[in-house]
């Protein structure tokens, strides 16, 4: 009986069983079967194998640089806690700082604003008196050039030929009798 | 002009006069001159105006003199006129006056009045002067308005005043 024939059944239902193969079918399915489970085991295994250990360093190395970056980031996020604080402190000492200054600043504006009113005052004061003093004086002296303007006319229009000779014969007579 | 050159000009003229015999007559005509001289800017400005010609400035002195005058005196003030001097005029002839009157063993009184004395009242005044200031003094008066009233004399450095401007300005000055 040739290969082919072996391999050929004609008719399924002449088999001796409807579940089993053939013997020869079993005898050659399984070294081939054991062929290619060694072929995989010598080969394809290892290859399996290395893969499947390459992938889990990987993850243990991933994992592991997942628990570095945790630990980094726990470690900055104290940082930053840390920072908050500083700068809450700072914060916190910043308005300290400048409701001192701003204490001061109003402290000393007032005093300055309260001299310099001082000083204003004072210096209206004089003002107005260095003013009255002046205009006084002003009017004093608008009074005197009125009078002296008011006088010389009224003498001038006084001064008739009697009155001159008058002075005249007066003054002949105060030179003689004083000597 | 300083004093020193009007002195010499003054002293140069009273020179010439002397050496003529005719200081004492001069000296009158110098003070009418220098008088008219001082009281009129006009008359000042044509005697220092060197465009017009010696002669005819001469001519003016003359006509002040109202041909009155001696004709050494026309003379004398043309020959301050010619020498550019004619600003220094009125004080150069004011000299030639008083040393003329000194001459005649008086001193030059200086009567300024508002009004003009009569005969009787400058020979009274000058009395009244001679004796105050214990000089013999040649009388020369001025009428002049702005003393308003009353008389300033001015004997030498003696000078009286009893003017009614003088008391105005005092009154001003008080008020």
């Amino acid at each position: 009986m040739s290969l082919i024939s072996l391999f050929a059944t004609p008719d399924p239902t002449q088999t001796h069983s409807w579940i089993l193969p053939e013997t020869s079918e079993i005898i050659y399915g399984g070294i081939s079967s054991t062929i290619v489970f060694a072929l995989l085991v010598k080969f394809a295994f290892p290859l399996a194998k290395k893969a499947l250990q390459g992938r889990t360093e990987k993850i243990a190395k991933e994992m592991s640089d997942a628990a570095q970056m945790r630990t980094d980031a726990d470690t900055e996020a104290g940082d930053i806690r840390r920072a908050v604080g500083d700068i809450g402190n700072e914060r916190t000492r910043l308005m300290a700082e400048a409701d001192v200054q701003s204490e001061v600043l109003l402290r000393e504006g007032r005093g300055r604003i309260t001299v310099e009113v001082a000083e204003l005052e004072a210096k209206a004061a004089a003002d107005l008196v260095a003013a009255a003093s002046r205009i006084g004086d002003e009017l004093r002296g608008e009074i005197a050039r009125l009078s002296s303007t008011t006088i010389d006319k009224v003498v001038r229009a006084t001064l008739d030929d009697k009155a001159h000779q008058d002075l005249v014969e007066s003054f002949i007579n105060s030179v003689g009798a004083s000597r | 002009m300083s004093d020193t050159r009007i002195e010499s000009y003054a002293t140069a003229l009273v020179q010439i006069a002397q050496a003529e015999g005719v200081l004492d007559r001069i000296k009158d005509d110098m003070y009418r001159v220098a008088r008219a001289a001082e009281s009129s800017d006009q008359l000042r400005s044509v005697l220092n105006d060197e465009l017009i010609p010696a002669e005819r400035r001469q001519t003016i002195v003359e006509s002040l003199l109202e041909g009155k005058g001696h004709p050494l005196s026309s003379h004398l003030v043309g020959l301050v006129i010619g020498s550019g001097r004619g600003r220094d005029l009125a004080a150069i002839l004011d000299i030639v006056a008083a040393r003329g009157a000194s001459a005649s063993g008086m001193n030059l009184a200086e009567v300024r009045s508002a009004v003009a004395l009569s005969a009787d009242q400058q020979t009274r005044l000058a009395a009244a002067l001679s004796k105050r200031t214990g000089k013999t003094v040649d009388l020369k008066v001025v009428v002049d308005p702005s003393v308003v009233g009353g008389i300033v004399a001015t004997v030498g450095d003696i000078v009286i005043d009893g003017t009614v401007r003088t008391n105005l300005d005092q009154l001003k000055s008080r008020l």
